[in-house]
Order: structure tokens, then C-alpha cells, then sequence
């Protein structure tokens, strides 16, 4: 018998949202498809990740091609909600391919932004939903385990995840840098520039406190208050607040300087030089880069946002290659393990093993017993084979019937009882 | 049999040091948990050191070079660890443990056998001057190494450079408000260690104040270090504090090194 991983699927590289968004699953209707799933011909083990970015269907089946063919025209049929069709954006992974696949998505390798943390939970998610109508079996079981201790590992090792790749999310990484919490911080959002808002909205995510918005129109200024809980400020009047402001956002289409080195030097006197972090995210530029002169004032421009992020995602790469690295050593130990569930190997190392024991046990008891004949010595050979022949006996014939039937457990299992990794694989 | 235990606190040192130095550079949490199990091994084993020598005299012992390098590297240590209970910055220690490290060594080849001190300085007001006073030295040698690390990172940030900001660093509201809280410790101890010098003065000496220029030197630090806590209110934050702190410590290392060895007056060595 054969244990082939076969995963069929479609993401964010080969399908767009167009397509995704046929074939992704509601939730109620989950179950059922993974129990269907598990029914097709030839599949022994099921569990369907439906995300917005990918459909995996990951399967353990045991009919090759005939297999792989039955899944992808499940997924046309069952799947895929108007007459679609989706043969050109789906990807077949299978044996070792398909478990790299696996460990990849689990450790975001393979996401719209590499290293994002969303897609563990998700994957852990629906794995637990495809064990709850049981069509997962040992296989599956541990091959997900295993791509979630990859992704933590990955996590732990290399600083995948560490790092703002984007303009907004470097000013949010830099703040932190400046600021010990952000919780008790207040920024101030001048003008309504696309980037300034994407700025604002990720320094909120990222815990920023307290928000003021001002712009010359003050109707965009009230709006765009209410959307974030924020304070809008008459434009005219900002610098009475700004020194309030531990985090300035510029994003003006202002031809002119609106922040100048004096306007800075009054806030920080009255913010008795606590540090302010100017992100000045407009061109041309709304803050006069004289002002980065000042003592506790930090000013970033677009450019200057852009080239960290650029750095991390530079890092970022780096940091892939590495988690490459370990995922290609997991899939080894997981392909190792799994061949191990082939039968005959199985029987081969637990007849091995026992003839050890045997051999090994004769052997002292011969040397105790001085003056054996030849004789005797037969016998007690054929003796201590009969012994063991019929122990193994029972098992074995076990695993051979396991052979005809589907399922791995008991393959597993003896393998545990007699411990044949430890001296069978030698 | 002190110098035996001194001796062996040195690869401990040298492993807390090379580990925190991996740790800045890999921003991994092992090496710093390495880096504090060694760091307290050596605590212990230079303070059995300390111990020792204190016993064979009878009181706390500073009069040799050997045994104030010994005394301060070894509160430097004490001073961080404590430190690291409620505040994780390995960073710190990557420039406390190394500067330890070269204290201890310097220490341990200068080492020299323990003499007996001059009666008259054989009173309770001894080591009430010189523990509170080393003690905010090393406080103020930790100050300083977090007011380096606020320059290195403030000067980071304000460059704008490409691949300028190093991750593992503590952001700078942290360093600069650690840094005044450090320092308030180290300003009360210190003056403690004035005042009660100079109450060991008059009973040994007969005068409060003698002009010599260890107390000159002292007071004109502890002044600085007055100006920063102070000035905070006014805005003197940042930058300008970690510069005064490392003034300050600036003046403490002339007076504690420099006067010891090129004008040995009662506080170096001497004790006239």
C-alpha cells in the first residue's frame, strides 16, 4: 500500500479574487464537503483549508492518478459555483511536493505578504474542523501537526515575521522605536492624503491612543474624525495642538512647508521636550527637513519610510532562505517517517529485531552453559525460532491483511509497541 | 585563597560578556539567558573573593587599587542584575558585562595582599562612606552605559540612514526614562556617600573639608548629576541627559582612576 499525500488546490499566484471567491467555502457547507471528500475513490484521508487567498484540498490517497484526476473534478463539480471553469488555476502537489506545500503555507512562505501571522490560526482552524467529522487518519494527522511545528520553528529561528515591509507599517515599527507604548500617545493627522490616512490607520492598529484630524476643508476633517474616533481641529488653529501631538502626520498637498522649525521649537517647549516623530508622507514635502535638526524631534519623509521598508524586506527575504532551508529538513524527517508505514519495511525490520533479540539471548545463555553437543545446540536454536515465529505470528499477519485493507493506524502503532525506529532503521 | 575564587569568576565574566554581545547581534533569547546564569555564577564567586579579604581584615577593605576595582566591578554587576529583574535589556548588560570583565582582570593582575588599616580610620563611619559611595558608583557606571546606547540609537534614528536602526534596541523613551530613574538612585546614594565622608572626615582628619581634589572632583559631579534631575522639568530630556550622565561619569572615572594614580592623596591608597 501506498501513502500519497495529493493536495489540490488554487491561491492568490495562480487564481484571482474573481476565481477565489467561486470556489471558496461558506461554513456551514464545510463539513460536508470534507466528508465528501473523504468518500472519493481511492482517498483515505481528507481536510479542506478554504481561506480568501487559497483552497487546499489535502488529501492521503492510495489510487495515484486516479486519485488526483477524482479530486480535481470534485473540486469543478462541487466547488466552483457557476459554470467555471477552473482547470487552469488549480496546482496538483504530491508526495514529497505536496508536504512542502503544506509546511510552506502553514509557515506563510507561501502568502500574499511572506511572513504575515493570520495564516497558522487558519490552517489550525480547519484542521480541526476536518478531525471533527473524522476524514482526517494518521497520515494527515501528523503531517499537520508536523507543518505547525515547522511554522513555530520558523517563527522561533528565523525573524520572519519581524519585520514592517510596507511605508505605513515602517512608520508604525519606528514610533515603537521612539516610543516605549503607544497606548498613551496622541497623533495628529494633517490633511487627508490617501497615505497619510493608510498611515493613521495602521498607527491606530498598532495602539496609538488618541487621534486629531485637521485639514484645510473642514467637513474631510470632521468625516474622516468620526471614521477614526478622532478630534477634528480647525486647520487654522493645529499648531494651538500641536503639542500635543507625539506623533505628527503630514499628507497635505500643500505647495509650502505647514511645519517649520520655530512652530516645532514652541510645541516642544511646552511639551517640556518630550519627543515628537514627524512622518511627512506628501510630495512635495509638508515639513521643513530643517526641523530633524531639532533636539527629541525625529522627522521621516516618504523616501526615508520607503527605505526602511525596503531594508526589511530585504531582511525579509534573507530570513526565507533560511526558513526554506528548514523546511526542506522537516519535509526529509516527515517523508521518513512515512515511508515507514509501508508494510513490508515494517515486517522486514520487526522479523529483524526479534532475530536480534534471539540471536543475542542464545548466545549468553550458551556461553553459561559449558559442554553443549551439537546436538543440543540444534535444538535450542529451533526452539528459541519456533518461539519467536509464533509470537510474531499474530502481527504480522496483521499488517499483511493491513495491506489489502486502507488505513494506517495499526502499521503505526506496532511500529511504536516495538520501538523499530530506535533499532529497526539502522 | 581570594584571589583563587577572583581568578575563577573570569571565564564567567568573559562567557556573560561574549554571550550578550551574540545576543545584540542575533536579537535571540538564549544567549541572554546564558549570558545572566554566568553572570550570576560570577557574582558569586568574586563576592566569596570579596568576603574572604574583608574577613582576613575585619572590615570592608579598599585601600589598594586592587581592591577598588574589585568592589566596583563587582556592584557594577550586582546593580545590573537587579536592574534586569524588572527591566529586560540585554543590551545594557552587553556593555556592562564586557566593562565588568576588563574591571575584574585589571583587578585580579594587580592583586596585591591585604594590609592592615590605620587605627584611626578603624570606625563604623568607614564603611558607611564607602558602600554608599560604590555602590553609586556602579549605579552611575550602569547610567552611563544606558545613556551610550540612547546616543547610539537617538543617532540611528536622526541619521535617517538605510539599515540604521538596529532591531533589538529599546526604544528611546524606554533608555531615557530607565536612565533618570538609574541615575535618581545612584544621586541618593552618592550623597549619602558625601555626607558621611565627610562626617569620616572630621572624625579622622578634624575637618568636614579639605580641599583635596577627590572631593573636588566628586562634588562637581555630584553637582552635574544634580542639574540633570533637576533640568528634567525644563525639558533637558534626551539627548542632553545622556550626555550630562556620561559627563558626570566622566568626572568619577578621573577622580576614582586617574587621582589614584597620578596624585595619591588619603583616598588613594595612601590614607595618610
Amino acid at each position: 500500500m501506498e501513502h500519497d499525500i495529493v493536495i489540490v488546490g488554487l491561491n492568490h499566484v495562480t487564481a484571482p479574487v474573481a476565481v477565489r471567491e467561486q470556489v471558496a467555502l461558506a461554513d456551514d457547507a464545510l463539513a460536508d464537503a470534507n466528508r465528501r471528500l473523504r468518500a472519493i475513490h481511492g482517498i483515505d484521508e481528507a481536510a479542506i483549508v478554504s481561506t480568501c487567498n487559497r483552497v487546499e484540498l489535502v488529501t492521503c490517497a492510495h489510487d495515484g492518478d486516479g486519485a488526483v484526476e477524482r479530486v480535481r473534478q470534485f473540486m469543478q463539480t462541487h466547488l466552483a459555483k457557476q459554470p467555471l471553469d477552473i482547470a487552469p488555476y488549480l496546482y496538483t502537489h504530491r508526495g514529497r511536493q505536496a508536504v512542502r506545500h503544506l509546511f510552506r503555507v502553514a509557515s506563510s512562505l507561501d502568502s500574499m505578504v511572506v511572513g504575515e501571522p493570520q495564516i497558522l490560526g487558519q490552517l489550525k482552524d480547519f484542521y480541526a474542523r476536518a478531525v471533527e467529522v473524522g476524514v482526517t487518519g494518521a497520515v494527515l494527522n501528523r503531517c499537520f501537526h508536523k507543518a505547525f511545528s515547522v511554522a513555530k520553528r520558523i517563527r522561533t529561528e528565523t525573524e520572519i515575521a519581524s519585520r514592517a515591509v510596507s511605508v505605513s507599517s515602517a512608520a508604525v515599527e519606528l514610533a515603537t522605536k521612539i516610543f516605549d507604548r503607544l497606548q498613551d500617545k496622541t497623533a495628529l493627522l494633517i490633511g487627508a492624503g490617501k497615505m497619510g490616512e493608510l498611515a493613521a490607520r495602521h498607527l491606530m492598529a498598532g495602539g496609538v491612543g488618541d487621534m486629531m484630524v485637521t485639514n484645510r476643508t473642514f467637513d474631510h476633517a470632521v468625516e474622516l474624525a468620526r471614521e477614526f474616533k478622532a478630534t477634528p481641529v480647525p486647520f487654522d488653529h493645529f499648531p494651538r495642538y500641536l503639542h500635543l501631538a507625539d506623533i505628527v502626520i503630514g499628507s497635505t498637498a500643500a505647495t509650502s512647508f505647514i511645519l517649520t522649525p520655530p512652530l516645532i521649537q514652541e510645541a516642544l517647549r511646552e511639551r517640556k521636550g518630550r519627543p515628537m516623530f514627524c512622518i511627512d508622507l506628501s510630495v512635495p514635502r509638508n515639513f521643513d527637513p530643517r526641523v530633524n535638526e531639532l533636539d527629541n524631534v525625529y522627522v521621516y519623509d516618504i523616501d526615508d519610510l520607503g527605505g526602511v521598508a525596503e531594508d526589511n524586506r530585504d531582511a525579509r527575504a534573507r530570513e526565507a532562505e533560511k526558513a526554506e532551508r528548514i523546511v526542506e529538513e522537516e519535509v526529509e524527517t516527515f517523508l521518513r517517517w512515512l515511508s515507514h508505514l509501508d508494510v513490508v519495511p515494517t515486517i522486514v525490520a520487526l522479523r529483524d529485531k526479534a532475530e536480534a533479540i534471539r540471536r543475542g539471548e542464545l548466545e549468553k545463555t550458551l556461553r553459561q552453559l559449558k559442554d553443549v553437543s551439537p546436538r543440543e545446540r540444534e535444538a535450542l536454536e529451533s526452539l528459541t525460532a519456533a518461539i519467536v515465529n509464533k509470537i510474531l505470528h499474530a502481527p504480522i499477519a496483521c499488517l499483511k491483511r493491513q495491506d489489502r485493507e486502507t488505513g494506517t493506524f495499526d502499521l503505526d502503532a506496532i511500529r511504536r509497541l516495538f520501538r523499530l525506529e530506535e533499532s529497526g532503521d539502522a | 585563597m581570594d584571589v583563587f575564587f577572583l581568578g575563577l569568576s573570569l571565564p564567567f565574566y568573559l562567557t556573560a560578556a561574549v554571550s550578550l554581545v551574540v545576543y545584540v547581534t542575533v536579537a535571540r533569547d538564549r544567549p541572554r539567558r546564558i549570558a545572566l546564569t554566568f553572570l550570576s555564577i560570577a557574582l558569586v564567586l568574586h563576592g566569596l573573593a570579596i568576603g574572604l579579604r574583608a574577613a582576613a581584615v575585619g572590615t570592608v577593605v579598599v585601600n589598594s587599587v586592587h581592591d577598588e576595582l574589585s568592589l566596583l566591578a563587582w556592584l557594577i554587576v550586582a546593580a545590573y542584575l537587579a536592574l534586569q529583574v524588572r527591566y529586560r535589556l540585554g543590551v545594557v548588560g552587553a556593555l556592562v558585562s564586557p566593562l565588568a570583565f576588563l574591571l575584574t582582570l585589571s583587578a585580579y593582575l594587580v592583586h596585591s595582599g591585604t594590609e592592615s588599616l590605620p587605627s584611626n580610620l578603624r570606625n563604623a563611619w568607614l564603611p558607611a562612606h564607602v558602600a554608599p559611595a560604590f555602590l553609586g558608583y556602579a549605579i552611575f557606571a550602569v547610567a552611563f552605559c544606558i545613556s551610550l546606547i540612547y546616543l547610539l540609537q537617538e543617532r540611528r534614528l536622526k541619521s535617517r540612514r538605510r539599515g540604521g536602526v538596529l532591531q533589538g534596541l529599546p526604544s528611546l523613551e524606554t533608555l531615557d526614562e530607565l536612565n533618570y530613574r538609574v541615575v535618581a538612585w545612584g544621586f541618593a546614594l552618592f550623597t549619602m556617600g558625601i555626607i558621611t565622608g565627610s562626617l569620616l572626615a572630621k572624625v579622622t582628619w578634624g575637618a568636614f573639608w579639605t580641599w583635596e581634589p577627590k572631593q573636588i572632583l566628586s562634588v562637581l559631579a555630584w553637582l552635574l548629576y544634580a542639574v540633570l534631575l533637576q533640568t528634567r522639568s525644563i525639558g533637558w530630556r534626551g539627548r542632553r541627559a545622556a550626555r550630562l550622565t556620561i559627563a558626570g561619569f566622566a568626572l568619577l572615572v578621573i577622580s576614582f582612576l586617574g587621582l589614584n594614580l597620578l596624585f595619591p592623596g588619603r583616598h588613594g591608597g595612601t590614607f595618610g
